[in-house]
């Protein structure tokens, strides 16, 4: 009764429905190859059984060729019947691309919204580079697919499926045997690294959104580090993490900022990278790590900005900030200077002013010992600027006016490189040794002065000096002139 | 009892007898006409060397030749050494102006057809010494060892190598090997301070020797004229106290550029580095540098470059011999064509001096 109240829609579509599934039994019980294969129990014809290929109708003569209506094997996998085997090398690829690379087919007989690039890329990409064998590219697209069963990337059975990607990589990127037959260089330890990051905790309870190997690096067009155009060359780095890390929207349910890329890029180490390219400046993975990437601890700070900052971090070390830090659980470089926007570090940090850091802490009493000292450095080093200052502009001033004063210009180095010292100096937080250094550029920045005063002196004494032998020469001349004239009147009142 | 220089003079005229000198003095004359003044610039030049040669030795006196040394030994003689920086600027502007003087001289020669019989032996020694000048110039500019004389010096260096033929192993013998080195500084040091001026010193004599042995040469037509009619002054004091008198100013004129506009040092020469923009040779050589710059890179079946330098040193070989081809002058006749010819070389060197300078 329940069929007699269906729907005349319903009706038609069921036999639509069931005239489908007819041709679907029909157009399986024609494919030989299958029959045959699946009667043996062969792997690739088990596998093949779940490949999405099979889904869309392909059969196994679509990419090994042969006649598949035929029983007998002679006939079906004949050369006449175009049988070419199992492909093998670039020929794996090259398959793949016929359909995977034509528009017609993919976009047009399949509605795919895949790339059409893939193959063009891989072979592009680091992996298409030759083996060592010199025959083939090193990875053919089934290395990471597989070959007969292939399933979507979003299926938790394909090796492309985010949390089975580490491992897929891992197959070689951790045998060492391997990697070191291409480049002894290159590690093998990613996935262990990576296994402690936060990324590789997530990833390892299933979640398919952290970063995995493809994130950063790309899938099919993986470039060397070193390549300019490698998604994690050095200069690319923030951009990749960014494009996850400042999307509120991915990012959502994970509890941390996305404005990190912003208050990086705008820090002096962004700057530094994204806009004057040095190379020198610390990208993300330089603080975090790249395939360990995890944020580091309080603890741990000064040790990452001292991997760079050194003598900074030494001097910290040794200095009794450092165990009133602890004591307070401060993170040391951090709690002065910031972090993702880390500013360019001017004298202006030091003092007991608004602006200095140093006021957060010692800023209240005005006759502590802790607020003297920090008035006393800023002081000092404002004294060096303003001697180096003038040093300068006395030596500008003096090259100006076409003096030599090479010398001079060399030596303000030192005085710069004075300042520079106290800079670092101020990380001591001793009063007394960053006087003496202070000191040592406030006596060359003197020399420099005096030097530059002298030359110029010089200049008006040259002045002075060519106006006397201007004056001497043209009485010289006038009278020379005089002396002709009347000799030659004497000539001719001779004559 | 007679005056000191008097008593000084007989001394010496006792020993050498210099009355045969003070009466060959006495009766040279110097012709006066519209183009005297032209006159004037033989002994300017003269005066101009002379002051080279001076600030010269005292620069050796502290100048160390050698890659490490050279630039830093300047900058020693500019800023330790007293008055070390008013000798090198002189000894800069004057080398200058001792090129521009003699370019006049030769002008003048030329114009006035004064290169014709009988002296012929005077112009061709005065265009070797220009061309040594010229020498003079070029090695003189590499010894402080500074980045604009590095780089001009690898230029120049490099057009002497495009001549045909002996192109190459000129370039490897001015340079003491391949590239600009430290050898080519000691060899451009050698050429500098001893074989220039070895020859220089006897062109120079051969030069007055002639020059006070044949007079003054009087301008064409000026022979025509009746004796009486001719003017003259005497050499001895006359022309030489004028002599003194244009010296006077032009050591006035060295004074003030020395001091006004003292010579630069610039920056060490770094072989490393790459040539900065713009680079050019001394002005003395900036119409060839130009002219080179304007001949398209082939001509027909020959490198642009080896025919510019051809063509320059055929110009140069005909103007040193134009007294024995240019046989009308001698003859005493008017010769409009060379007049051409040096009116075309004077415009074409200073239009080309001043786009060269420009650009």
């Amino acid at each position: 009764m329940a069929f007699v109240k269906q729907r005349p829609i319903h009706i038609i579509l069921w036999i639509i429905s069931i005239s489908v599934a007819a041709h679907g039994t029909l157009a399986l019980a024609q494919d030989q190859c299958r029959a045959c294969h699946e009667a043996i129990g062969d792997t690739p014809s088990t596998l093949f059984k779940r490949d999405i290929h099979l889904g869309k109708g392909i059969s196994c003569a679509d990419c090994h060729g042969g006649d598949a209506r035929k029983e007998e094997m002679e006939e079906a996998m004949s050369k006449s019947a175009g049988f070419t085997g199992v492909p093998k090398g670039d020929e794996i690829s090259t398959l793949c691309a016929r359909c995977h690379a034509d528009a017609a087919i993919m976009v047009k007989k399949y509605r795919s919204t895949l790339s059409l690039e893939q193959a063009e890329l891989l072979s592009t990409s680091v992996h298409g580079k030759l083996s060592i064998t010199g025959k083939e590219r090193i990875a053919q697209c089934t290395t990471c697919h597989g070959s007969h069963g292939i399933v979507g990337k979003d299926n938790p059975a394909s090796p492309v499926y985010p949390p089975n990607v580490v491992k897929t990589c891992a197959k070689c990127h951790a045998n060492a045997a391997f990697v070191r037959t291409y480049n002894p260089s290159l590690p093998v330890d990613q996935l262990d690294k990576y296994r402690t990051s936060v990324h590789g905790m997530r990833n390892a309870k299933g979640d398919a959104k952290v970063a995995e190997c493809a994130s950063c690096h790309g899938s099919h067009d993986i470039r060397s580090a070193k390549d300019v155009k490698s998604a994690v060359y050095d200069i690319n780095v923030p951009a990749t993490c960014s494009t996850c890390h400042s999307s509120a929207n991915y990012m959502k349910g994970y509890k941390i900022p996305v404005d990190q890329f912003e208050k990086y890029s705008k820090g002096v180490h962004g700057i530094a990278l994204l806009q004057k390219h040095d190379l020198a400046a610390p990208a993300c993975n330089d603080c975090h790590g790249n395939h360990g990437a995890t944020p580091p601890g309080v603890q741990s700070i000064s040790k990452i900005c001292g991997s760079c900052h050194a003598l900074n971090a030494d001097l910290f070390s040794k200095s009794p900030h450092k165990r009133a830090f602890d004591q307070k659980n401060l993170p040391e470089c951090e709690t002065c200077h910031g972090y993702h926007d880390i500013v360019v570090a001017t004298d202006k940090l030091l003092g007991v002013s608004s602006e200095a850091v140093c006021s957060w802490c010692h800023g209240g009493a005005p006759t502590s010992k802790a607020h003297l000292v920090a008035k006393n450095m800023r002081h000092l080093i404002d004294s060096l600027r303003s001697s180096e200052s003038a040093a300068t502009l006395l030596v500008d001033e003096a090259e100006r006016k076409g003096m030599e004063i090479g010398e001079a210009r060399f030596k303000l180095r030192d005085a710069r490189q004075a300042r520079l010292e106290s800079r670092t100096m101020v990380h001591s937080f001793d009063e007394q040794q960053f006087q003496q250094i202070v000191d040592k550029g406030l006596k060359v920045a003197s020399e420099v002065s005096e030097e530059a005063n002298n030359a110029i002196e010089e200049y008006y004494f040259r002045r002075q000096g060519l106006g006397i032998a201007t004056l001497i020469i043209t009485v010289l001349a006038v009278s020379l002139y005089v002396f002709i004239r009347r000799l030659e009147r004497r000539q001719r009142t001779k004559q | 009892m007679k005056p000191l220089w008097k008593r000084l003079y007989d001394w010496v005229d006792e020993r050498v007898e210099l009355v045969g000198l003070v009466e060959f003095l006495g009766k040279k004359y110097v012709p006066v006409h519209r183009h005297s003044l032209w006159y004037y610039f033989g002994g300017v030049s003269l005066f101009l060397f002379i002051i080279q040669v001076i600030t010269g030795i005292l620069l050796l006196l502290y100048y160390k030749s050698g890659e490490e040394l050279a630039f830093e030994s300047i900058q020693f003689i500019m800023s330790k050494v007293q008055f070390g920086w008013l000798i090198r600027s002189i000894h800069s502007w004057a080398a200058n102006l001792f090129i521009l003087a003699a370019l006049i001289h030769m002008f003048s020669v030329y114009f006035t057809k004064a290169y014709r019989k009988p002296r012929e032996m005077t112009w061709v020694t005065g265009m070797l010494m220009f061309f040594l000048a010229l020498g003079f110039g070029f090695s003189g500019y590499l010894l402080p060892w500074n980045e604009l004389a590095f780089f001009a010096t690898k230029v120049g260096t490099d057009i002497a190598g495009a001549l045909p033929f002996i192109g190459k192993p000129v370039m490897v013998f001015l340079r003491g090997g391949e590239d600009v080195t430290g050898a080519t500084l000691s060899r451009m040091f050698g050429f500098h301070i001893a074989l220039f001026p070895g020859i220089f010193t006897v062109l120079l004599g051969i030069h007055l020797v002639l020059v006070q042995r044949q007079g003054m040469s009087e301008p064409l037509g000026f022979e025509g004229e009746p004796t009486t009619e001719r003017k003259t002054m005497p050499f001895f004091p006359n022309f030489l106290l004028r002599d003194l008198l244009l010296w006077l100013l032009v050591l006035n004129i060295l004074a003030i550029l020395a001091v006004i506009f003292p010579w630069e040092l610039g920056r060490k020469a770094d072989p490393f580095s790459s040539a900065p923009a713009g680079i050019k040779p001394e002005w003395y050589f900036l119409f060839m540098f130009q002219t080179l710059k304007y001949i398209p890179a082939q001509v027909l079946f020959i490198d642009g470059e080896v025919l510019g330098i051809v063509l320059f040193g055929l110009a140069g070989l005909l103007w040193t011999f134009v007294p024995f081809w240019d046989r009308r002058s001698s003859r005493g006749e008017r010769n409009r064509f060379t007049n051409y010819i040096g009116i075309f070389a004077v415009i074409y060197i200073i239009l080309f001096t001043i786009v060269g300078w420009l650009s």
